[in-house]
Order: C-alpha cells, then sequence, then structure tokens
C-alpha cells in the first residue's frame, strides 16, 4: 500500500516535471486616456486581474504545457488610427495573437475590418456597435450584446411606465447610441409615444444647458440621456439646475464614483439607467462580489459596471484555448471560442444561445435591467425583456 | 421670451469664460505679436492646481485660487523669460514654433502631474436661483460675476495705471516708448503675467463649472482666438464683446437652430462678421 502511494508520488512528480510553464503574451488595445478612458481603462485592470488570477491557478493548460499569460496594453485613445496601430505592434513586433479589450465602436471597427486576414484573434469589450458582430467575422468575438437589443428593452419598459412623449439628449454622431435611441423610439411608437426631440452633444461638450433649456420648454413627460459618463453627468445635474423635474432615463453604464465626481448625490436621486445587466455591487452575483473586491483591492478603485466585460473575456479565451488544445493555431481558438460554455468563472448575467456563450456570429448577450440611482448607489429594480435567441437570429439576418 | 432669456444667460455664463480666455490671447498678441497657443493649457494647468490644492491639501476654495493666481503670475513671468525672449528679434515663425512647442510641453506637464481623468473643482455653491422662470445655478451667477469684476479690473489697470499706460505705449508704437522711456524689458513680463493670470482664473471657471481634463485647454484656446478675431487684434474691448456674442450665439444656435451645428453656426456668424467688419467688431481699420 505505501509503496503504492509512493510510486504514485513519484509519477506525479515526474508528470509534474515534464510539464513545462511558458509564457503566453495576450495583447489590448483599448483607451486608456481621453474621453473613452472611462472605460477603457477599467477593461484594462480587468483584463490584468484575470490574467493574475489564472496564472496564480496554474495558468492555462495545453497539453503537458502551463502558459502563464502576460498582459501587453496599448492606448488607442478610443480612436480608429491609434487603434489600428496598436494591433498592428502587438501582432508585428509583439507577436501577440490573442487581443482583448476594445471599450469603444469607432476604434473597434477599425480594427475589425482587417482582423479576418491576421493570424489572431480578437475579442471585444465594451464597444456595442451592432455592425461589428454582423460581419461575419470567424476570428472574432464580443461579449457586450450589441447597442439596440438593449434599446428595444428600454423603450418598452419607458412606454410601461406611461411616458407618451420622451426628449431624447445623446452623443447620436456615435453610431451604437444613435441605434439604441432607433430601437428606444420603436418599441416607444407601437405602445402610443413619441420622441419629441433629438438633442445632440458631442462627447467633449460639458455644456449641455442650451440643450436642455429647449427641451424644458418642450415639456417632455421624461428625458432619455445617452452619452458617455462624464457628458451624462453633467446632463443629469445640469438638468436640475434648470428645474427640469421629469424622469430622467439614461444609457451610460457608469459607476458611482464617476457620477459623483460630477453631480452630487442628490441630483442624482431617481435617475434610471437602462443597460445591459453588468456589475453593480447591489446586485451582483458571488463572482461579482468576489470581482469587485478583488478589482478594488488590487487597483485601489471600485470596478466601473461595464469592465467585467474584459474579464470575462479572458477566462473565455483560457476555454478556448484549453479545448482547442493549442495557442498557436488561431483558427482552431476561434472555432473553440464560439463552442465553449459559459465559464464558470464569469461576472456577467450571460444568456447562451443553444447552450453556447457565443452564438454563431460570435456575439454573446447578457440580460438587461433597470437601474435606479438611490441613495448613492445604482439599485438594481427589474429585468428588462431580453431575448437574447430571437436577437441572435435577427442578426444573422443582416448583412453590414 | 423665457426660453430666450434663458438662452442668452447659458450663453452669458460660457461666455465670460471665452472672454477670459481672449483677454490674455489679445493683451500677448496685441503687445507682442505673439500667437500664444500654450495659453489654453496654462489655463487647464491653474484649474489642475486650484483642484489639488482644495481635494489633496484641503485648503478653503478661494484661498486655492489665490494661491494658484499667484503660481500664474509667476509661470507667466518664466514663460516669456524661458521660452518667448530668446526668439523675440528673430523672425515670426520662431515665436510661433516655441508657442507651439510650450502648448506640447503643458499638456504634457498636467498630464504627468494630474493623470489623464477629468476633474472637476468641488464647490459648495449648489443653490438655483429662480427669476420669473429662468433659472440661475448660485455657481454660473459668480462665475459672471467673477468675469465682469475682472474684465473691470483689467480695463482699470489698463487705462488708469502708469504700467497699463506703458503697455498701452508699447502695444502703439515700441520705438516711440522706448524714447519715452518705457522699460520695454519689462513689459513682457508684466503682459505674460497678466495673461497667465486671467488664463488661471478662466481654468478655474471651466473647472467649477464643468471640468478640466486633456484636450479641453486646445478646445479654448481655439475659441479664445475666434473670439480674438471676431472682436478684433489686441482689443481688449473686442474680447469682451467678441467673447459674450460667441457665447450667446452658441446657446441660441444650440436652443433654436441645431443643437449638432452649435459651433459651426457660431463660427459661420463669425465669418459673416468678418465679411462686413474684416478689422472684427471693435477693431480698428
Amino acid at each position: 500500500m505505501r509503496l503504492t502511494a509512493l510510486t504514485a508520488a513519484m509519477a506525479m512528480t515526474a508528470g509534474a516535471a515534464w510539464a513545462e510553464e511558458k509564457t503566453l503574451d495576450i495583447g489590448v488595445s483599448d483607451a486608456l486616456t481621453g474621453g473613452g478612458a472611462v472605460y477603457g481603462l477599467p477593461q484594462t485592470n480587468a483584463v490584468k486581474l484575470a490574467a493574475k488570477e489564472i496564472n496564480a491557478s496554474g495558468g492555462i493548460k495545453v497539453g503537458e504545457d502551463n502558459y502563464m499569460l502576460n498582459v501587453i496594453a496599448y492606448d488607442d485613445k478610443a480612436n480608429p488610427t491609434e487603434a489600428s496601430n496598436a494591433v498592428r505592434k502587438l501582432i508585428d513586433r509583439d507577436g501577440v495573437k490573442y487581443i482583448l479589450g476594445f471599450c469603444c465602436s469607432g476604434a473597434t471597427g477599425a480594427v475589425a475590418s482587417f482582423i479576418e486576414y491576421e493570424d489572431a484573434v480578437m475579442l471585444v469589450g465594451n464597444a456595442a456597435e451592432r455592425s461589428i458582430t454582423t460581419r461575419e467575422i470567424p476570428n472574432l468575438t464580443r461579449t457586450r450584446p450589441p447597442a439596440d437589443y438593449t434599446g428595444a428593452a428600454a423603450g418598452t419598459f419607458v412606454a410601461e411606465k406611461g411616458h407618451k412623449r420622451v426628449a431624447v439628449l445623446g452623443a447620436l454622431d456615435v453610431g451604437f447610441y444613435a441605434s439604441y435611441v432607433d430601437a428606444f423610439e420603436k418599441e416607444l411608437e407601437k405602445a402610443g409615444g413619441e420622441i419629441v426631440s433629438r438633442e445632440a452633444f458631442g462627447l467633449k461638450d460639458r455644456d449641455m444647458s442650451p440643450q436642455l433649456t429647449k427641451i424644458r420648454g418642450q415639456e417632455p413627460d421624461a428625458i432619455l440621456v445617452v452619452g458617455y459618463v462624464e457628458p451624462a453627468a453633467f446632463i443629469y445635474r445640469q438638468a436640475v439646475e434648470l428645474g427640469i423635474d421629469v424622469p430622467r432615463y439614461g444609457f451610460t453604464s457608469g459607476s458611482e464614483d464617476q457620477f459623483t465626481r460630477v453631480a452630487t448625490s442628490e441630483q442624482m436621486e431617481g435617475v434610471w439607467d437602462l443597460r445591459p445587466t453588468e456589475l453593480t455591487l447591489l446586485s451582483a452575483s458571488e463572482n461579482g462580489k468576489a470581482y469587485h473586491a478583488n478589482y478594488t483591492e488590487e487597483f485601489g478603485i471600485a470596478p466601473s459596471p461595464s469592465s467585467p466585460y474584459s474579464y470575462d473575456q479572458t477566462y473565455a479565451l483560457k476555454d478556448a484555448i484549453e479545448a482547442a488544445g493549442t495557442v498557436e493555431d488561431t483558427e482552431a481558438v476561434a472555432e473553440a471560442l464560439r463552442e465553449i460554455a459559459v465559464p464558470d468563472e464569469v461576472v456577467m448575467q450571460y444568456l447562451p444561445v443553444d447552450d453556447k456563450m457565443f452564438d454563431e456570429n460570435g456575439q454573446a448577450y447578457t440580460s438587461n435591467g433597470a437601474f435606479q440611482w438611490q441613495g448613492g448607489n445604482w439599485v438594481f429594480v427589474q429585468d428588462l425583456p431580453s431575448d437574447a435567441v430571437a436577437y441572435s437570429a435577427f442578426l444573422s439576418t443582416l448583412d453590414d | 421670451m423665457v426660453e430666450v432669456l434663458q438662452q442668452i444667460i447659458n450663453g452669458i455664463a460660457i461666455g465670460g469664460v471665452y472672454v477670459l480666455i481672449a483677454l490674455g490671447l489679445t493683451t500677448v498678441f496685441g503687445i507682442l505679436g505673439i500667437a500664444h497657443f500654450a495659453h489654453g493649457s496654462v489655463s487647464m494647468f491653474g484649474g489642475y492646481l486650484t483642484f489639488f490644492f482644495v481635494t489633496s491639501w484641503g485648503i478653503p476654495l478661494l484661498l486655492a485660487i489665490l494661491i494658484a493666481l499667484l503660481v500664474g503670475l509667476v509661470l507667466g513671468v518664466l514663460i516669456e523669460l524661458l521660452a518667448y525672449r530668446p526668439v523675440r528679434d528673430a523672425n515670426h515663425i520662431n515665436a510661433f514654433i516655441v508657442a507651439l512647442g510650450l502648448t506640447m510641453m503643458v499638456e504634457g506637464i498636467n498630464l504627468e502631474l494630474f493623470g489623464h481623468e477629468q476633474v472637476v473643482i468641488p464647490t459648495d455653491f449648489s443653490r438655483v436661483f429662480n427669476i420669473g422662470g429662468v433659472t440661475i445655478p448660485e455657481l454660473r451667477l459668480y462665475v459672471i460675476l467673477a468675469a465682469a469684476l475682472l474684465i473691470a479690473a483689467m480695463t482699470v489697470f489698463v487705462e488708469r495705471t502708469k504700467t497699463g499706460q506703458a503697455i498701452r505705449a508699447v502695444a502703439e508704437n515700441r520705438d516711440a516708448a522706448i524714447l519715452m522711456g518705457v522699460n520695454v524689458k519689462t513689459i513682457p513680463l508684466v503682459v505674460f503675467a497678466i495673461s497667465t493670470a486671467l488664463g488661471v482664473c478662466a481654468g478655474v471657471m471651466v473647472g467649477s463649472l464643468f471640468a478640466i481634463a486633456p484636450g479641453i485647454g486646445e478646445g479654448l484656446v481655439v475659441k479664445g482666438f475666434a473670439v480674438l478675431i471676431l472682436g478684433g487684434l489686441g482689443s481688449i474691448p473686442g474680447a469682451v464683446v467678441g467673447g459674450l456674442v460667441l457665447g450667446i450665439t452658441e446657446a441660441l444656435a444650440a436652443g433654436f437652430i441645431s443643437s449638432a451645428y452649435k459651433d459651426v453656426i457660431a463660427f459661420v456668424v463669425m465669418i459673416s462678421v468678418l465679411l462686413f467688419r474684416p478689422q472684427g467688431l471693435m477693431g480698428k481699420a
């Protein structure tokens, strides 16, 4: 008996000695500075956190080898040219085959336009422009659902609240915000409502009082704000300053910290955020709570709600590489990505299509949720309509 | 009518910031002929500094602004001495290149010292006044009043003090000013000190009303030069009128024509004015 145990121990030791520890470089292209950094920096941190956890638990196992992840991150400033340059640098100079991050649609779209011809796999996070996953790019997947998937759910929710006249103030020159509003409008009109005004602002604008003054004069039942956190926070603050007291709905995915840098909690009270069911501590799963705690400890700041999109990408990549049994054959890994189930470690609440994390378009779906600012926190109030299977079928019919 | 008045109030607040930026630019340009592109970045530096004093050291806001102003005065002197004075007698293109380089340098320093995140200078001014349906947030009111006070102080300084007269003399005719005994080596130092201090004030206003972030200074300096051209190069009354016209036009354009094209409309108005008055609204023909 003792001999058997000793033999087994020797065999395990020998096995461990054969397993070679290697390094796998993974790239991140994301906005680390500029307007998109509110999304890009937390995403990059999330990839680093996931890589650290994966390394601590033995790395990615491929045959006899264990791959430790090494993250190389470049700042794409949410700019298409910068993103193209960053990805070229990752592929051509650093020899990276797996590229994660991608918070912002313009930059992501630019990279998506050539990634199909590269020996690489692109995992898109927060960028919500629909066309990113309608191009049938085999080596691209995305964890965040498209904006119109959420916009339609938001339109239904606002209509159910009884609002008939909604004024929109948004970054409408950004494609995915416009598509959110279009889907929102469609559902609102089905219920007999209408958008009475579409006012725009630029992503660098911080004074939206002229647009809000115009909206105030139109006496809407509610306002809908779509845009980055920073301008959106100013809109909520300036709406209160202008005495606008109708319900305020939004599509921003900002954290409590990000909003209270601009507006007081009192000015934010009652604001709704209608978005994918992203990380909100009060409604988080066990994984979500652990992620929140680990991220806060690692980086000294709370994670933004959308940051787990890239954390989840990293675990999806791990499972896909292990399923494919190779790090060299990117085609096999890309195929495996479309076959894997939702990894156990993910933070977001994904709705699998045919029991798979990504559908045939490479698109993952989370549920949509209505969050409301109550007493200084985003509180999850209710689920919004989220038919991933139907939307996936619809997405497959598109070709743009 | 209420909406028009509200938009005018909205425009005056942002116009006040434009005026302060343009005043700094116009004094430098009018007297020294330098297009001081770094002015916007220097303004942001002042705003960042105030934010840092308030949030990191807990210094009360007014005292923090005062210290930032003093730093601004010194910084202005240093900019003139170290950056522009060495190229004063060289070809104009040299000063132009220095201005561009300085802009990049100050932007880089801001990024290195204060990071890439947007910051908002915290204030306790959260009340909102409502006068006949027109709402004026307390902070905007103070910004308008502070801008008016600074404009008045600047006017008195230039018109009524000996140094102000010397500045005007140098602006009119440098050689004649030398013959009249004006120390033309000191005047640029004074001009840059005042210009930078005004820029710091504008940075504080932007930082408390809106936000300071990398890139905001560049946008401000573009607006500042637009005001300069609209009001008349080198004209202090022109900077005041031009700033207010630009701010109010932007607000009215966003409110009554199209928010998507408010900047375009404001610049179309500017170009239209220049077609009829190429010297600007208050410039000399």
